[in-house]
Order: C-alpha cells, then sequence, then structure tokens
C-alpha cells in the first residue's frame, strides 16, 4: 500500500532515558532553523520599541559599570587596585547569568499559545532564549573592553581565551535554563524565588571580593568551604578575573573539571524536561 | 503484513489533572463529576477506537465540550495520549487557531518563516512560498511592516494563508472557515476544500452539520467524552441533528 512508506508522525512509543534524551537532541538539530528565528526575534523584542534601541544592549552593562565604579569603587573606597577592571570582569559574567535564568525561567510559560496549537520540540524555548542572552552579554564586553583605555597595563592576550571560559560557564546555564524552564510552568512561584536565589548566590559567590578575600572571612567555617568549591561560579568568575584583570592563564585543569561536571546535569534535565512537557499545553 | 491506517487510534484516553490547572477554564465549568477519576483527573477523551482509512473525510460532530477540539489536538501530536495509543501517518497541517506562532515585532515575511519553522517545514521550501502566501492573504503593502500593525482580519487571513500553504497527507480542521471577510471567506473555503480533497485523510471538526454532510464520507459522534456513534456521515449526522432538536423541544 502507497502509505506503507510514509513516515509516523504521532505516535512513538516512549522510550527509556537514553533513547528519550537521544530524541530530543536530534529533534533540537532538526529544528535548528526555529531556534535561529526565535534567538533572532528574542533579541530584537528587546531593542524593538525603544527609543535608543539595540543601543541598550551597550548601555545598560555600562551604566551598571558606571554605578558600581562610583559607588563601590569611590564611596566606599576599596583598596584595590583597578578596582573596576577587578568588579567588571566579574559582575558582566554574573549578569549574564541571572538574566539569561530569569529569561529561560519565563521562555517556555510565554509561549502557551504555540504550544498549544503546533507540536514542536518544546526545549528550543528555553535553548533559544539562553543564545539571545548570551548574544547580549556579548555587546556587554564592549564597555569591558573600553577599561583597558583606562588600565593599559592590565590589557594582556590572555583575554582572548575568554571563549573557552564563556563555553564552561554556557555549559552551567544550559541544565538550569532547561530545568527553570519546565519547573516555572508548575509553579509560578519560580521565577520570584529564583530572582533571590541568585542574589545570594551572587554574594557567596567571588564577584565583588576575590576568592582570596572570601576564603579569609570563611575561614572559620569549614561547611562554607565546602560550598564555595561546590560552586561552580566560584571557579568561572575566579577564571575570568585571571584573563581580565590579572593578566594571567587561568586554571585550565580546574575549568576542565567544571565543564565535565556539567555533562551528568545536562543529561538529566533534558530528560525531566521531555518528560514534563507533554503536561505543558494541558497545565498552561 | 498488516494495513497501515493514515491514522489509528486504539483505546486511547486524554486526562487533564485538575490540580494542576488552577485556572478555571471553559473546561471546568463543564465538567461533570462522572469524568472524573478518584484522584481528581478529568478524562477530556476515554477510550477511543478510531481507524481512518486512505481517502477518508471524518466529520466529528458533538456538543461543546464533548472532546472534539481535544481528539483534533492529540492527532496533530499537541496532547500525548494518557492511556492507550495514537498513530498518525504522515505529514499533518492542522488549521486549528489561525495566527499560532506569529511574533508581532516581526514583519509578514519573517513571521512566515518562522512559523514555517515551527512546523518544521524546510525554510528552502517555506522561502518559495512566500509570494505565493503574501499573494493569497492580500495584505498588499503591509507585507514589509511589523505584524502588530495589521487589522484582526488582515492577521487571521496571513495565518490561514501560512497554514494552507503546504499540502499536508493528514489535514486536521477546527471550524477556520470564519476567516476574514465574505470574499476571503470564499476563497479560503474552496482552498480547503480544495486540500481536503487531495490530503490522505481529513478529520473536520465543525458545528456546520449541512457542509459537513455534503463534503464528509464518514463521521463521529462525541458525547462525554467518547465516541457514541460512527458510522457514513449523513445518516450520522441526520441522527444527531434529530437527537438535538429533541433535546431541544425538551427543554423548552
Amino acid at each position: 500500500m502507497a502509505n506503507a512508506s510514509l513516515r509516523l508522525t504521532v505516535g512513538r512509543s516512549r522510550r527509556g532515558p537514553i533513547g528519550t534524551i537521544t530524541e530530543t537532541v536530534k529533534s533540537v538539530i532538526q529544528r535548528r532553523r526555529l531556534l535561529l528565528y526565535l534567538t533572532v526575534s528574542d533579541i530584537r523584542k528587546d531593542g524593538g520599541n525603544s527609543l535608543l534601541g539595540n543601543l541598550w544592549l551597550v548601555l545598560d552593562p555600562a551604566v551598571q559599570l558606571a554605578i558600581y565604579f562610583f559607588l563601590v569603587g569611590m564611596v566606599l573606597d576599596r583598596q584595590q587596585p583597578a578596582f573596576a577592571l577587578f568588579l567588571f570582569s566579574a559582575i558582566l559574567p554574573w549578569r549574564w547569568l541571572s538574566m539569561a535564568l530569569v529569561s529561560a525561567a519565563k521562555s517556555v510559560r510565554a509561549k502557551d499559545q504555540v504550544m498549544r496549537q503546533i507540536a514542536f520540540p518544546h526545549i528550543v524555548l528555553p535553548i533559544a532564549s539562553l543564545s539571545a542572552s548570551s548574544a547580549s552579554f556579548l555587546f556587554g564586553l564592549v564597555p569591558l573592553c573600553s577599561l583597558y583605555l583606562v588600565y593599559p597595563e592590565r590589557l594582556t592576550p590572555w583575554i582572548l581565551s575568554f571563549p573557552l571560559i564563556g563555553v564552561v560557564q554556557l555549559l552551567w546555564m544550559l541544565p538550569l535554563a532547561i530545568l527553570f524552564s519546565a519547573l516555572s510552568v508548575f509553579f509560578r512561584d519560580i521565577s520570584n524565588l529564583l530572582a533571590h536565589a541568585l542574589r545570594i548566590a551572587f554574594y557567596i559567590s567571588p564577584a565583588l571580593f576575590s576568592y582570596d578575600r572570601i576564603l579569609e572571612i570563611l575561614e572559620k567555617r569549614p561547611p562554607a568551604r565546602l560550598l564555595l568549591d561546590l560552586n561552580p561560579m566560584a571557579w568561572i568568575l575566579t577564571a575570568y578575573r585571571d584573563i581580565f584583570y590579572e593578566g594571567r592563564s587561568a586554571d585550565w585543569g580546574a575549568l576542565l573539571g567544571v565543564a565535565l561536571a556539567s555533562i551528568p546535569f545536562t543529561l538529566v534535565s533534558i530528560y525531566l524536561f521531555r518528560r514534563m512537557a507533554p503536561s505543558f499545553p494541558k497545565v498552561l | 503484513m498488516s494495513v497501515l491506517y493514515p491514522i489509528s487510534l486504539k483505546g486511547a484516553g486524554v486526562r487533564y489533572n485538575m490540580q494542576l490547572k488552577r485556572k478555571r477554564s471553559l473546561r471546568t465549568s463543564v465538567t461533570k463529576s462522572s469524568r472524573l477519576d478518584d484522584k481528581g483527573h478529568f478524562w477530556a477523551l476515554r477510550d477511543i477506537n478510531l481507524e481512518v482509512q486512505e481517502g477518508e473525510t471524518v466529520a466529528v460532530v458533538g456538543a461543546n465540550g464533548a472532546g472534539k477540539s481535544t481528539l483534533l489536538l492529540m492527532l496533530a501530536g499537541i496532547l500525548e495520549p494518557d492511556e492507550g495509543s495514537v498513530a498518525v501517518y504522515g505529514s499533518i497541517s492542522t488549521l486549528l487557531h489561525v495566527g499560532a506562532g506569529f511574533n508581532s515585532e516581526l514583519n509578514a515575511e519573517e513571521n512566515i518563516l518562522l512559523v514555517g519553522a515551527f512546523l518544521g517545514i524546510p525554510s528552502s521550501v517555506m522561502k518559495k512560498r512566500i509570494p505565493e502566501i503574501l499573494d493569497f492573504a492580500d495584505i498588499g503593502d503591509f507585507a514589509t511592516s511589523e505584524v502588530r500593525t495589521y487589522s484582526s482580519g488582515m492577521r487571521a487571513r496571513l495565518g490561514f494563508s501560512v497554514a494552507t500553504a503546504v499540502r499536508p497527507d493528514v489535514l486536521l480542521v477546527d471550524e477556520v472557515l470564519s476567516t476574514g471577510d465574505a470574499a476571503f471567506r470564499d476563497k479560503a473555503r474552496a482552498r480547503i476544500l480544495n486540500l481536503i480533497q487531495k490530503a490522505r485523510a481529513v478529520v473536520y471538526v465543525t458545528h456546520d452539520l449541512d457542509s459537513a454532510a455534503s463534503f464528509c464520507t464518514r463521521a463521529i459522534e462525541l458525547e462525554g467524552g467518547k465516541i457514541v456513534a460512527d458510522g457514513p456521515a449523513k445518516s450520522v449526522i441526520a441522527a444527531y441533528q434529530a437527537k438535538m432538536e429533541r433535546k431541544a423541544k425538551g427543554s423548552s
């Protein structure tokens, strides 16, 4: 019969964890166009209606830098050479993390209409949101690099190794983005909690202080030391600071370990997302 | 070897978890306690057995909340069955709500590509269809403006043109004939009839019983999430109409 050649489009039987994960990854690769279009429209949406448009992608981090520069650097008078660079080399990647996770958490919920009308792999939504945030992070490098006009002596070729650190950070953001986007479909409160959780995490990460300074503060509390070492962002921020501020090589061995440790989280998050996905059109 | 039907459902059922769905919706308000199981699940469809053969056009009739739309969503792969199985072979087009997937910040052309990507149609195919889609939607100079500047009619016309641009093997239709003004409605009707003739299998949900009887080959009636009648379109629809009339008389 003629239709024997037709492909089964609806009704594939449920597979085990490994089958589910490979199938999901394949479906994302098939819809890479969708990923691209969603990313582009996501970036444009932010600048679309404002007077300065996409200039805000550069202005936002620049203004934030200026605020920290004057507030912490001048008013509080921290005894740290090239303080603005010290601060910004860690705050910029942290901004990437927090903005990416907050917008990824909303990414699935915001597309409730289309999910009820078209069958597509929902997992492209948090991934597209993450890549849009990553693109705007790259614009933040403009104010960061302009700081080298103030501190030219700190400019070294090591800054060129930043994409490697960025990839490690991205590897950790991916499972978090996937997981939070799915959970916030069922629990609207996730977005609120996430903002506070990120704030707490900000203070236990070496963002405002260096890693060594935090160790000094935490010396009397060994469990806190463990917490700091288990925090992948602690390693990642230190690496950024090494290349942007100290002008030296990052600890690549440690970073490789941090990168490898993200893999099981990513696999688990893909599996959990896929198991929750059938409920999305019903709950929203 | 068993014969493959374009669509086959075996004991399929879809349930909603009422605890997860906090918003009160139309569906909750039509809930009857008999369709809730002991865990508080609402079965929108239960124990559906249906095989649609090559060339059949199946009308689905029934009261509001009988499960017609849920059936289409399940066939489209948007809802997965919670029991039983669903199998659909070949490419699917769904004419459910037109304009799905549009981003108001993008212009017509970009939206055509975006929706095509949502549907999984290769962009090379979609790019070739752009002139034809714009022409059919008849939105003129607005093609280069963002969709947010469109009137609702223009939006609906564009949505319809995109959704019907590709010829599917299996066509799922949920009352979209009421799109746009009278002139566009006729054009849309002609296009749907053309798609119906060319598709291998069609499932058509409607309240327009006369038109369903005129071009459907088979009809099923849903009531309370179950199939209560299945047979040639004319006889099933006639029986359903008679039943509705009796009900209307009984309540008056």
